[in-house]
């Protein structure tokens, strides 16, 4: 008898039609992914959409944001046609700023020490725990990178985040900034050699036009589609089609 | 004038097709009313179908003034406008809730995202996608990427038991555009002078 093809993982399907056809069902549950690119490229939409579709699901979900507060954040997702406020006074969609955690946990320092990190990686465990969440994102964990500074510290911290994060449970996207034309998939060069899975969100130009593209670098767990797609923000939510070959740039 | 040619003679011809079909309508120019009025008014109406006109012809703005002046009920059209952002002439478009735009005809894969997300929104269980036309894609497309996007996105409204019709128009076409457009179709209607 044949093997099932997409493994006996359980999945977390993101609830983004085109991603979950591309993961063969949707992310293996308890994995960490991070998800990348440059600026504009739609990594926090995606992120976000990843969440709604949890909560509405009845999965606890919970978006740490590092980089904008919360209040811009939820701006931009009410056109979401499929958004629904009650999610957030349920506690089913919480955000919390990780500027205000650092405060409370008295990190003001421009470096963390490797004491902090252990605190950091445990408070965060602690709030998952709490909230009993089954989903999480981080944005972005390129900013808190910036507080590691060393590639020892960096793998340290994503090292046992990643694993405090999947002994609770919880599947985890850990978005990351990287320049625009860049070859790598994070900024320090750590974090994708660790992290379960990688989506890479790019800006593809072809004959003057600009394309936003997604591709599924890695993902443990499961079998995927490794080719391109082009993807638009929509108030349905992310929406994808594969990629041209005919016209593409060979980027 | 056959009747076939008539505006009921080919929405009678449309009729025949089971949902899901893609259909190549091979057209002289002087038939363009004729296939207007047999497609969106009449055949459209009588299926109970939203309809989502992509052009890559003439604006939003031009098809809709054609359309008023047919006397055709555009309330249950939704337009992908794929050539008023490269004339510089969005202003319509964009404060128009029926009309999206495609920054250019090159962006196939945006037109194929523009369909996908008005099939989305359309509360319609009947759907027709008109592709007006594989000719002025042409223009802006080479064919092997043209024959690549017409397979994707007739398959993919194929599933969706979506309507697709693909406009050409004789005059303009070359035997290697009839062929792409013939290869992704279930039937070809052709649409010629009067008296043809």
């Amino acid at each position: 008898m044949m093997e099932p093809r997409t493994g006996d993982r359980v999945r977390c399907a993101t609830g983004i039609d085109g991603l979950d056809t591309i993961l063969y069902g949707g992310i293996p549950t308890d994995n960490t992914v991070i998800l990348t690119g440059s600026c504009g490229t739609g990594k926090t939409s995606l992120a976000l959409e990843f969440l709604i579709h949890g909560a509405l699901n009845n999965e606890n979900s919970l978006f740490i944001s590092v980089t904008e507060n919360s209040e811009k954040l939820l701006a931009n997702i009410i056109p979401y046609r499929f958004f629904d406020k009650d999610l957030l006074k349920s506690g089913k969609l919480v955000f919390v700023d990780l500027p205000a955690m650092y405060d409370r946990l008295g990190m003001t320092k421009a470096e963390l020490s490797m004491e902090e990190i252990d605190l950091l990686v445990a408070s965060i465990s602690s709030l998952v725990r709490e909230l009993n969440t089954k989903r999480l994102v981080i944005d972005s964990i390129t900013s808190v990178c910036y507080k590691l500074k060393t590639p020892e510290k960096i793998r340290d911290f994503v090292l046992k985040l990643s694993k405090a994060l999947s002994d609770l449970r919880c599947t985890s996207i850990l978005v990351s900034e990287v320049a625009p034309h860049s070859n790598a998939y994070s900024l320090f060069g750590v974090e994708e050699a660790i992290a379960d899975g990688i989506m890479l969100m790019s800006n593809l130009e072809r004959r003057g036009d600009l394309l936003r593209t997604l591709q599924v670098i890695k993902m443990r767990g499961t079998m995927h589609s490794r080719a391109k797609y082009v993807l638009d923000l929509t108030p349905v939510g992310v929406l994808l089609v594969p990629l041209l070959k005919g016209g593409s740039a060979g980027t | 004038m056959s009747d076939a040619n008539t505006p009921q003679g080919i929405a009678a011809q449309l009729s025949e097709l089971s949902p899901g079909s893609a259909v190549s309508l091979q057209m002289s120019v002087d038939s363009y009313l004729e296939v207007m009025r047999g497609v969106l008014d009449i055949f459209a109406r009588k299926k109970d179908m939203d309809t989502i006109y992509v052009t890559a012809t003439i604006s939003f703005e031009a098809i809709k003034r054609v359309l008023d002046a047919l006397d055709i009920d555009t309330s249950r059209m939704y337009f992908v406008d794929c050539i008023s952002h490269i004339m510089m002439g969005t202003t319509a478009a964009q404060k128009d809730e029926h009309a999206s735009l495609v920054e250019s005809p090159t962006m196939l894969e945006n037109i194929m995202l523009k369909v996908e997300y008005l099939i989305r929104m359309s509360p319609s269980k009947n759907k027709l996608v008109v592709l007006d036309s594989i000719n002025s894609l042409s223009i802006h497309n080479n064919n092997w990427i043209l024959s690549e996007f017409l397979h994707i996105l007739v398959s993919g409204l194929r599933a969706k038991d979506a309507y697709t019709i693909i406009l050409s128009v004789e005059e303009h076409s070359t035997p290697e555009i009839v062929n792409l457009v013939n290869l992704v179709c279930d039937q070809v209607i052709r649409i010629g002078k009067p008296g043809d």
